[in-house]
C-alpha cells in the first residue's frame, strides 16, 4: 500500500526536483581536455516523507546550494552537474531506486541515505553495483557493530553513537555531581545504542551513576505527559535523551509545563537537529545540547558557513541543521576526488579511480575541513554545548561551544565500540 | 506517593481526552453509516495543523495570547467542514459497495490528506511555541498540572456530555439512533438519509479536527501524527465496542490510564499492555464492553 504512494511521490517529486535542481540550459565553462562535455549525473537519495523528512530536506537543500554554486563557477572540470533526485523510503524500494539511478539514469555516483535500516541494505548493493555511494547520515552498523569493515564502493557517515560519546564526556565536565540518571530514547537501534553508549562512557570516566529509569517510546509519539510523570516519580538527577525530531521539541515543552528541569540536569545529544524549534519560552538554559556536526551560529565559523546560513535563512526562513553539511561535504568530496584523479591521468576518472581518490581525501565542508578515513568512514567534528538564552533569536543557542573531533570520539577502524571505550586511558 | 499517582493519572486522562474525541468521531460514523473511517486520524492531524495556523494568525494580528484557545477551537471546528466535501464527493459512492472498497477509499484519504498537509505546511513539525505555558500550572495534591491540560480534559468531557445529550434528547439524535438501528425503516418513515449522512459524517470529522486542534498547544504537529493515533483509537473502539459512544468514552479512559500506569510501573509494557487488554476483550466479550450484540 505504501509503495503506491511512494512511487507516486517518486515520480512527482523526482521529476520536479530534477528540473529544479540546477541543470542550466547553457554551460558556462568549457570542459577540460579529456573531459566529456555532457553534464555529469549525480544520483541523490533523500527522505521526503515521514519523521525524517525535515532531515532529508536539509540534506537536499545543502546539495542544491552546492550544485548551484559549482555550476555557476564552471562545474566539475568544466562539466556541469545534473542532480537526479530519488526518494529514500523503505529499504526494498530504496534499493530499487538506487539500481535505477545507476542502470537507467547512468549516474556516476550516488549520494544520500539517512536511515540506518536503509543504508544497511544500500551498502551491500553499492558493492554489487560497483558505483561509489556516499552516505549522508546512514552507516552500515548493526547496533554498534560494523557489518562492512572493508567496503570497496560504500562511503559511510560517522558512527551513530558518536554524539552519545561526546555527550558522555561533556556530562562529566559539566554535570559532575550527578548520581542518578534516566534515559528517554526512541525504541529503535539509534535510541538504544545512544543510551547504552552514554552509560558506558560515564562509567569509564569514573562517574558512579545509577540508572533509575529507561523509557523507550516509539518514534513518532507526540504526547509525553505520562513519560514525564514517570520521570518525576523516578527523580533522577539527570535526564538523557537522543530525540532528534519533533519529539525533542514536544518533550521540552511538556517538561516546561510541569517545571521538570527546575531541579534536574538535561542532556539532549541530538536535539540540535530541530534547534530553531527549541523556543526560549520552554527550553531552559544550562541543558547540554548537541548539534551533531554543524553549528549554524558558530562565531568561529568559515565565511562559507556564514554565507550558507544567511542564504538558507533568506530562502527558507529557517536556520540550517547539520544534515545540510553532511550532504555538502559528500558531494564536495566527490568533486575534489574527481579533480585529484584527473590531475594524475588527465582523463575523466573511472568510478574505481574516484573511489581510490576518495580514500583519505580532505575537503572543505561548511563546518570546516572533513575527510574520509581510509576505511570509508567520514571524519568531522561534533558541536555540543550548554543552552543559553543570550542571543538574538527566539530559540536557544549554546555557549560555550564544545567542538570534539571524531579522531577522539569515534572508535578507530576495526575496533569494537565497548572494548575501545573500556580501553581509554583516563 | 499521592503526588506521583496524580501525575500518572493526569497524564493518562489527558491522553484519554484526546483519544476519546478521535474515537468518538470514528464511532458516530460507523454507528450510522457503517463505514470504518480510517481517515479519522488524518482529520485529527488536519485539525492540529489548522489550529497552529489559526493561532498564528490570531496572535500575529494582535490578538491577546491568553485568548488563543478561541481561534484554536474555531479553526479546528471550521476545518471539520471538509467532512461535507468528503462525504458528498467520495463516500456516498461506496455506501452500497463491499466493505473493502470503503476501507480502501478511506485509506486513500489518509494518504491524500498526509500529502496535502505536507504540501501546505511543509515537512518540519509546526507548533504554537510556548503559548501553552500561558495558562500556568495548578497544584493538585502536591502535583503540578498544566492548566491547559485541565482545560482540554474539561472540554472533552463537555463534548462527551454534549454528544450524549444530542443522541438521547434531541430529534436529530433520535433520527441518528433510528438510522443506526434500521436504515430502511427510517427511510420508509420519511427520513432523508442523504441529509443524515452528511451531518453525521461532518460531526464525526469535526470531533477529530477539534481533538487535533485542542491537543496542539501541548505538543507539535507532524504530518504522520494521525497514523500514530489511529492505532490507539482502534484499540479504544475494540475495547469499548464498535459504534458505541459510551464505549469510546470508557475505552479511551482504559487505554489512556493503562498506558500511563505502564510507563511508570513497567515501561516495556507501554504498548503491549493495551493490546493484551484488546486480546482479552476480544476473547471474553468480542463485541466490546458496550457493543451491540453481533448480528
Amino acid at each position: 500500500m505504501a509503495t503506491t504512494r511512494r512511487e507516486f511521490l517518486k515520480v512527482a517529486g523526482g521529476a520536479a526536483a530534477a528540473t529544479a535542481a540546477g541543470f542550466p540550459a547553457v554551460a558556462r565553462a568549457q570542459a577540460k581536455p579529456g573531459v566529456p562535455s555532457d553534464p555529469v549525473k549525480i544520483g541523490i537519495l533523500a527522505i521526503r516523507a515521514g519523521i525524517a523528512a525535515p532531515v532529508g530536506t536539509a540534506g537536499l537543500r545543502g546539495t542544491e546550494w552546492w550544485a548551484e554554486r559549482v555550476n555557476k563557477s564552471g562545474g566539475i572540470l568544466g562539466r556541469q552537474v545534473q542532480l537526479i533526485v530519488e526518494e529514500e523510503s523503505n529499504p526494498k524500494d530504496t534499493v530499487e531506486r538506487y539500481r535505477k539511478l545507476i542502470l537507467q539514469d547512468k549516474v556516476e555516483v550516488v549520494i544520500g541515505g539517512i536511515s540506518t535500516g536503509v543504508t544497511l541494505a544500500l551498502g551491500a548493493v553499492a558493492e554489487e553495483m560497483e558505483t561509489p555511494w556516499l552516505s549522508w547520515d546512514g552507516t552500515t552498523q548493526k547496533g554498534v557493530e560494523e557489518t562492512m569493515p572493508n567496503p570497496k564502493w560504500a562511503f559511510k557517515s560517522v558512527d551513530n553513537e558518536v554524539e552519545a560519546i561526546v555527550a558522555g564526556q561533556l556530562t562529566r565536565k559539566y554535570f559532575k555531581g550527578v548520581q542518578t540518571i534516566a534515559g528517554i530514547n526512541n525504541d529503535y537501534s539509534y535510541g538504544h545504542d545512544c543510551w547504552e553508549t552514554y552509560q558506558a562512557v560515564l562509567k569509564k570516566l569514573g562517574m558512579n551513576v545509577k540508572p533509575v529509569l529507561e523509557l523507550f517510546p516509539k518514534l513518532g509519539v507526540t504526547d509525553f505527559t505520562s513519560h514525564i510523570a514517570a520521570i518525576q516519580q523516578a527523580k533522577p538527577d539527570l535526564l538523557m535523551s537522543s530525540f532528534w525530531s519533533g519529539d525533542a521539541t514536544i518533550i521540552l515543552k511538556q517538561a516546561a509545563a510541569v517545571g521538570l528541569f527546575k531541579n534536574m540536569k538535561g542532556v539532549f545529544t541530538t536535539a540540535g537537529g530541530v534547534h530553531d524549534s527549541l523556543k526560549k519560552e520552554f527550553t531552559p538554559e544550562g541543558l547540554l545540547l548537541g548539534y551533531n556536526t554543524m553549528y549554524f551560529d558558530d562565531p568561529k565559523g568559515s565565511p562559507l558557513l556564514k554565507q550558507f546560513v544567511r542564504e538558507y535563512k533568506a530562502k527558507y526562513n529557517e536556520y540550517p541543521a547539520y544534515e545540510s553539511d553532511h550532504a555538502y561535504f559528500n558531494i564536495e568530496s566527490y568533486k575534489v576526488a574527481v579533480e585529484k584523479a584527473y590531475a594524475q591521468t588527465k582523463q575523466w576518472p573511472t568510478k574505481a579511480q574516484v573511489v581510490k581518490a576518495l580514500e583519505g581525501i580532505e575537503a572543505q565542508s561548511l563546518s570546516g575541513t572533513r575527510s574520509w578515513r581510509t576505511d570509508h568512514i567520514q571524519m568531522c567534528s561534533f558541536y555540543q554545548g550548554l543552552t543559553t538564552h543570550k542571543n538574538n533569536y527566539d530559540f536557544v543557542t549554546i555557549n560555550p561551544i564544545e567542538v570534539v573531533s571524531t579522531k577522539t570520539a569515534m572508535k578507530p577502524a576495526g575496533s569494537k565500540l565497548l572494548d575501545w571505550i573500556n580501553g581509554w586511558k583516563i | 506517593m499521592i503526588t506521583n499517582l496524580v501525575n500518572i493519572l493526569m497524564g493518562g486522562v489527558f491522553h484519554a481526552a484526546i483519544l476519546f474525541l478521535v474515537a468518538a468521531g470514528l464511532q458516530v460514523v460507523f454507528g450510522v453509516q457503517k463505514i470504518f473511517n480510517l481517515a479519522c486520524g488524518s482529520f485529527y492531524a488536519l485539525g492540529a495543523y489548522t489550529g497552529v495556523s489559526a493561532v498564528g494568525y490570531f496572535t500575529g494580528h494582535g490578538g491577546p495570547p491568553a485568548l488563543f484557545i478561541v481561534p484554536l477551537a474555531l479553526g479546528g471546528l471550521a476545518v471539520g467542514l471538509i467532512g461535507v466535501v468528503v462525504e458528498r464527493g467520495l463516500l456516498r459512492f461506496v455506501y452500497d459497495r463491499d466493505e473493502t472498497f470503503q476501507l480502501l477509499l478511506t485509506f486513500a484519504l489518509v494518504l491524500m490528506l498526509e500529502d496535502l498537509i505536507r504540501m501546505t505546511w511543509g515537512t518540519a513539525p509546526v507548533s504554537t511555541g510556548g503559548l501553552y505555558l500561558n495558562y500556568g500550572q495548578a497544584r493538585i495534591l502536591g502535583a503540578t498540572v498544566p492548566v491547559y491540560n485541565l482545560i482540554v480534559i474539561a472540554a472533552s468531557l463537555a463534548i462527551a456530555l454534549g454528544i450524549g445529550w444530542l443522541l438521547s434528547r434531541t430529534v436529530f439524535g433520535r433520527i441518528i439512533r433510528a438510522s443506526a438501528d434500521n436504515r430502511e425503516m427510517a427511510e420508509a418513515l420519511g427520513v432523508d438519509m442523504r441529509w443524515v449522512y452528511v451531518r453525521v459524517f461532518t460531526l464525526g470529522t469535526m470531533l477529530g479536527t477539534l481533538g487535533g486542534a485542542l491537543v496542539i498547544p501541548a505538543t507539535a504537529a507532524m504530518s504522520e501524527m494521525g497514523i500514530e493515533l489511529i492505532v490507539e483509537a482502534f484499540a479504544v473502539v475494540v475495547i469499548g465496542g464498535l459504534g458505541s459512544m459510551r464505549g469510546a468514552f470508557v475505552g479511551a479512559l482504559v487505554v489512556g490510564i493503562l498506558r500511563s500506569v505502564a510507563i511508570s510501573v513497567y515501561p516495556e509494557l507501554e504498548m503491549l499492555l493495551i493490546y493484551l487488554i484488546v486480546i482479552a476483550v476480544l476473547l471474553w466479550r468480542p463485541r466490546g464492553l458496550f457493543g451491540a450484540a453481533a448480528a
